[in-house]
């Protein structure tokens, strides 16, 4: 059944990642073994999720999950991203003072996270062979500009996110519009 | 569950509604919000505390935010509390991205739009790296982790799978504990 797979496939997701871009290269890799969704829609999941208020995990989810099986399959994928904070983290409420003391999962974590950074590095790498190659594997003239626009926006100019996401359709609209 | 606990609890899911709303920029947005509301203005928990139950939500996997608003809601007004939060900061991002899911393809099938869109998609990569860098700048801050994610890199690039290599790296974790612990005794 979808939504079981939905469900899983997220409580995967939620259980090996710990929120924010981090959650992205596994949705990628969910979405595209179980064929779900093209890596175009994939891209502008990350966009409208960024664009929308809310966690970006959260949105996420509802993104990929409604995309894939409606309304339903949203629900299932974001009950299944929410698992570990009705599992886990309300068994560290329950435990907080002794949970506080714990070194496990801090240990756990300074492990995990830099292999995360490392999961962020691939997609960028997948993600870019996708958006800055023509169809024909040549380079995308003008999508590499714009990438260098938003690039210099973000880190050079500190804008926020839906600035950039902004002020990149606009640039889309005329790029790709009128040439 | 006692009166007490049912009123908060009410108050704190239509707060936690109203900063799903309007939250941009994902949890440290949110927490903001939080300090601001519930430190400075309500005097509800002290800075040290929300300290505390930070430290504790980003020890432990999922959405960061979402254990934060777990842990928190617990404190102010226990398992109801938690509950009130977790659907407070999660029902605004469903809403909205249930909704833009249904026009989604009725947005994309349009020239202008579908312009916009690959527009956008060209922002992603710089927007994704700008968070790799504010990640890194946290995780990657001994030599340790910095082998840790090349060697992960590596492996990623011949083929191994995320979840593997999450697995393996908690367990690398455990291992790494208990060679410590025996170098102590």
């Amino acid at each position: 059944m979808i939504y079981l797979e939905l469900f899983f496939s997220f409580v995967r997701i939620g259980f090996t990642s710990f929120g924010g871009m981090s959650m992205v290269p596994l949705i990628l890799e969910e979405m595209s073994t179980h064929g779900w969704m093209s890596a175009e829609d994939l891209t502008n999941l990350i966009a409208i999720a960024e664009m929308t208020p809310g966690p970006l995990g959260v949105n996420c989810a509802t993104f990929a999950g409604t995309q894939t099986a409606g309304l339903l399959g949203g629900l299932a994928a974001v009950v299944g991203v929410l698992a570990p904070a009705y599992t886990l983290t309300l068994g560290a409420a329950v435990f907080f003072h002794r949970f506080r003391d714990s070194q496990v999962m801090t240990n756990i974590m300074s492990f995990v996270k830099p292999i995360c950074i490392s999961m962020i590095l691939n997609v960028i790498l997948t993600l870019s062979l996708e958006n800055y190659l023509t169809e024909s594997q040549m380079p995308d003239v003008l999508a590499i500009v714009i990438g260098l626009i938003s690039c210099y926006l973000v880190l050079g100019r500190k804008w926020s996110v839906p600035k950039v996401i902004g002020s990149a359709a606009a640039l889309g609209i005329v790029c790709f519009g009128f040439f | 569950m006692n009166q007490k606990n049912l009123k908060t609890g009410g108050m704190l899911l239509l707060f936690f509604v109203k900063i799903g709303c309007f939250t941009f920029g994902g949890g440290w947005g949110i927490l903001a919000q939080i300090e601001q509301e519930f430190i400075h203005k309500r005097n509800w928990i002290t800075q040290e505390d929300l300290l505390e139950l930070t430290a504790v939500g980003k020890s432990l996997p999922g959405i960061m935010i979402a254990n934060i608003s777990v842990l928190f809601g617990y404190q102010m007004a226990g398992w109801f509390g938690s509950l009130c939060c977790l659907v407070g900061i999660t029902l605004p991002a469903v809403v909205i991205l249930s909704l833009i899911t249904l026009v989604y393809d009725a947005v994309k099938s349009n020239y202008w739009c579908w312009c916009a869109l690959k527009g956008v998609s060209c922002a992603v990569v710089p927007i994704i790296g700008s968070a790799a860098l504010s990640l890194g700048r946290e995780a990657l801050k001994t030599p340790r982790s910095v082998v840790l994610c090349l060697l992960a890199l590596v492996l990623l690039l011949v083929g191994v799978g995320n979840l593997p290599l999450v697995v393996a790296g908690a367990a690398a974790a455990l291992l790494w504990m208990g060679v410590k612990d025996l170098d102590l005794s």
